[in-house]
C-alpha cells in the first residue's frame, strides 16, 4: 500500500509572541512539525505495517521544513518530497495545488493522509481542497481508518456523533488527534533518517504557469479578550446577588 | 520551555561546530520524550508511588544508553559530551532515574575500556539496548574512596573465583542483572563480573535515603559467591586502576546530572518569583530576589560549561581526571546551593512542599557519592601540583 502524508513545518504556537498591534511575530519564530501531522504520519505507518508498502512525506515549505521531514522519516516513513516555497507567502489554495501536483507526480497513492488542521493557521481547508483537486473521496475528522482490499472504512468524529463511511481506494483522509498516539523515533532512527531519500521540487517544475493567488490574506491578528473588570462591593450576600444580577443581564445564565 | 533549550543548542554549536545539528536533533527528541514520559511522573517517583523500572525501560528503548559507545557493540558512536548532555536533561526530568542510568552506563564504559573481546560481545549489546541492567559494586561498609582497605576477597579455586565479603550503598542492587564487583585477590584489588541470580550473592533492604527516592540502594553480600574465571575483567590486581578510570568518566556525568537538577530548581524559582506577590508587586521585582536569580543562573551556566569542558578533554584523549573532578566538585556543590536558594525564594512553600524541596534532597547525595568533595579536592590539588612542576 502506497501512502502519502502531507505535513507542514509550522510555527510553534506555544512559543509564538505577538507585537503591540496583535500581529504575530513570525520572523525568526520557533518552528516544528505541525502537532497533529504526527498523528497522520503515525496512521500511515500503521497502514504500512498492516498492509506492507511505502510511506512518502510531502510538504510545501522552505529548507527549514526538512526538519519536520526528517522527524517523519525518523518515525519510519520511507521517503520525503519537499516542494520549495515559503508557506508564509503561499496561500492555502496554492499550497493545496502544489501538494496535489507533487502527489500526482509521485503517485499513484492508495491513500493520502493529512491532519484536520495545522497547529499554526488551522484553516483546515487544504485536505478537502486536495480531495477536489485530485478527484478522490475525502473523509474529514477521521478517528479510525481501516482498509480492506479496495475499500476504506473510516469513522468520522463529528460534534455529537460518529459517522462510519466507506469509499473505494484511493482516498484522502484528515485525521483527528484521538486516532492514535504518535510514536517517538529512537535515537538510532533519528540518526539514520538523514540517509533516506529526500527530493526537492521547484513549484514551476510541477505546476507551471499558475496564475496569481486566488485568495489573499488581508491580515492576521491574535485574538484579544476585553475584560470588564467590574468589582462588586458589600457583604458577601450583597456581592453575590449583584454578581448574579449582572450575569443575568449579560444573558450568560440559563433562564 | 523545552528541556533541551535554545541555550543547550547554542552550546553544542560552540563545542561541536560540525556535528551539532545531528547531536541537537538527537537531544531535542530525547528531551521531548522525557518531557512527556518522565517529567510528569517524577513527583510520584519521589513520593514512592511510581517505580522507575518501567520509565527506565522506555528510556533504554529510545537508545539513551547507546549514545557514547562504538557502533560495533550496538552504540551510536556519538561524543561523550552528547551523552553527558543527555544525562543533564534526565537530571532535570528525574534525578533518580538519571542516577540509575548513570551507574548502569559506568559499568558499560568499564567493559568497553577494560573487558576482553569475548566479554564485550557477551555483555555490551544487551547493556546498551537496556535488555539487562548493571550495577557498579565497589564501596564497602568500611571503605569508600579508600579502595586499598577493601575487605572483600576473591580466592582462586580451580577454574573459579570465590568471592566473600560485602558491599555498601550499591545503586541498582537487587534489580540489576550484572554486577561489576571489585574484590582483592592475592595480587590486589581485581574486577569481576557476577551475573544475577547467583546463590552466593544476596541483597540487603532498600536503604532509606534523603532523596533520589526512586533509585534502589542497598548492601550486597557475597558468601562463597562462585564466578567462572573468564569473568575476571582485565588482569588480576588492576581493579583499583580500572575503578579509578571508570569513576573519572562517571564524575563528569554526575556533574551533568547535578546541572540538570539545578536547572529545574532554577526554572521553578523564576516561575514562582514572577507570580508570587508581596507588598503589591511580584517578588521578582525585589532586588534581593533578583540577586538570587542572577547568581543561580550564572552558577548553572558555569556548571554546564565545566562538564562540557571536561567531556571535551576526555574526548581528546588527554588526562581529564582533574577536569572531571573540578566539574563534579563545582556542579554538585553549585546544585545544592541553587536548590537551597530555590527553597529560600519559595519560602514556606519551598520548605513544606515535596515538589519544591525534593530537588535539594536529590542534589544532596552527590557531594558524597562517587568521590566526596573532600577527596576530589585532594585529587585536583595533587594533579595540578604535579602538572605545574
Amino acid at each position: 500500500m502506497k501512502v502519502a502524508v502531507c505535513v507542514k513545518h509550522a510555527v510553534d504556537e506555544a512559543e509564538l509572541k505577538v507585537d503591540s498591534s496583535g500581529s504575530p511575530l513570525l520572523a525568526g519564530a520557533a518552528s516544528k512539525m505541525s502537532t497533529f501531522d504526527k498523528n497522520a504520519v503515525e496512521e500511515a505507518l500503521r497502514l504500512k505495517s498492516a498492509h506492507s508498502g511505502e510511506v512518502s512525506i510531502i510538504t510545501v515549505g522552505t529548507v527549514e521544513a526538512k526538519k519536520s521531514m526528517k522527524e517523519a522519516l525518523a518515525m519510519g516513513a520511507d521517503r520525503g518530497v519537499l516542494v520549495v516555497a515559503d508557506p508564509l507567502t503561499v496561500e492555502t489554495r496554492r499550497t493545496a495545488e502544489l501538494l496535489a501536483a507533487a502527489i500526482r507526480k509521485g503517485g499513484p497513492y492508495d491513500a493520502v493522509l493529512c491532519s484536520e488542521g495545522s497547529s499554526d493557521i488551522y484553516s483546515g481547508s487544504v485536505p478537502p481542497m486536495l480531495g477536489e483537486l485530485l478527484g478522490l473521496p475525502y473523509f474529514g475528522y477521521a478517528r479510525k481508518v481501516e482498509v480492506n482490499g479496495q475499500t476504506a472504512r473510516v469513522e468520522r468524529a463529528l460534534e455529537d456523533s460518529v459517522e462510519v463511511v466507506e469509499a473505494p481506494v484511493p482516498f484522502i483522509a484528515s485525521v483527528v488527534s484521538e486516532i492514535n498516539e504518535p510514536r517517538y523515533p529512537t535515537l538510532i532512527q533519528i540518526m539514520q533518517a538523514g540517509k533516506k531519500p529526500m527530493e526537492e521540487l521547484a513549484p514551476d517544475a510541477i505546476l507551471p504557469g499558475s496564475g496569481p493567488a486566488p485568495t489573499l490574506v488581508a491580515s492576521m491578528k491574535a485574538q484579544t479578550m476585553a475584560r470588564k473588570k467590574v468589582v462588586f462591593e458589600g457583604t458577601p450576600e450583597e456581592s453575590a446577588r449583584k454578581l448574579v444580577e449582572a450575569l443575568a443581564a449579560e444573558g450568560v445564565l440559563p433562564r | 520551555m523545552a528541556i533541551y533549550s535554545a541555550e543547550h543548542r547554542r552550546l553544542m554549536e560552540i563545542f561541536h561546530p560540525s556535528g551539532s545539528q545531528e547531536y541537537s536533533e538527537v537531544l531535542t527528541s530525547l528531551g521531548s520524550f522525557m518531557e512527556k514520559e518522565i517529567l510528569p511522573v517524577s513527583p510520584r517517583v519521589d513520593a514512592g508511588e511510581a517505580k522507575i523500572a518501567p520509565l527506565r525501560k522506555k528510556l533504554f528503548d529510545q537508545g539513551m544508553c547507546q549514545i557514547p559507545f562504538p557502533e560495533e557493540h550496538g552504540g551510536l558512536g556519538l561524543p561523550f559530551s552528547v551523552y553527558a548532555n543527555a544525562i543533564e536533561l534526565l537530571g532535570t526530568a528525574d534525578a533518580s532515574i538519571a542516577l540509575s542510568v548513570e551507574i548502569h552506563n559506568a559499568v558499560a564504559e568499564g567493559l568497553n575500556r577494560f573487558a576482553s573481546p569475548a566479554q564485550k560481545k557477551k555483555y555490551l549489546p544487551s547493556l546498551l539496548s537496556g535488555k539487562t541492567l548493571a550495577s557498579f559494586t565497589l564501596t564497602e561498609p568500611a571503605s569508600g574512596s579508600d579502595a586499598a582497605t577493601m575487605a572483600t576477597v576473591a580466592e582462586k579455586r580451580g577454574k573459579e573465583y570465590v568471592i566473600r565479603g560485602s558491599k555498601m550503598f550499591i545503586t541498582n542492587a537487587g534489580e540489576a542483572d550484572l554486577y561489576m564487583v571489585f574484590a582483592k585477590t592475592k595480587v590486589g584489588p581485581s574486577c569481576f563480573l557476577v551475573d544475577a541470580p547467583n546463590p552466593g550473592m544476596t541483597f540487603g533492604a532498600d536503604l532509606k535515603k534523603l532523596g533520589m527516592k526512586g533509585s534502589r540502594t542497598s548492601e550486597v553480600f557475597f558468601s562463597d559467591c562462585r564466578v567462572p574465571e573468564e569473568n575476571l575483567v582485565g588482569a588480576e590486581g588492576k581493579g583499583a586502576d580500572y575503578a579509578k578510570e571508570i569513576l573519572h568518566g562517571a564524575r563528569i556525568i554526575v556533574a551533568a546530572l547535578n546541572v540538570g537538577i539545578a536547572q529545574i530548581a532554577y526554572d521553578k524559582s523564576v516561575a514562582y518569583a514572577r507570580t508570587r506577590r508581596a507588598f503589591g508587586k511580584p517578588i521578582s521585582e525585589f532586588q534581593l530576589i533578583r540577586e538570587k536569580i542572577a547568581d543561580m543562573k550564572t552558577a548553572v551556566n558555569a556548571g554546564r560549561l565545566l562538564y562540557f569542558y571536561a567531556s571535551m578533554v576526555k574526548e581528546s584523549g588527554a588526562d581529564f581526571s582533574s577536569e572531571a573532578s573540578q566539574a563534579k566538585v563545582f556542579s554538585t556543590e553549585m546544585s545544592l546551593g541553587v536548590c537551597d536558594s530555590a527553597i529560600q525564594i519559595q519560602g514556606g512553600y519551598g520548605y513544606t512542599t515535596d515538589e519544591l524541596h525534593r530537588h535539594w534532597r536529590d542534589a544532596r547525595l552527590l557531594t558524597i557519592g562517587e568521590g566526596t568533595s573532600e577527596v576530589l579536592r585532594m585529587l585536583i590539588a595533587r594533579r595540578e601540583m604535579a602538572r605545574s612542576q
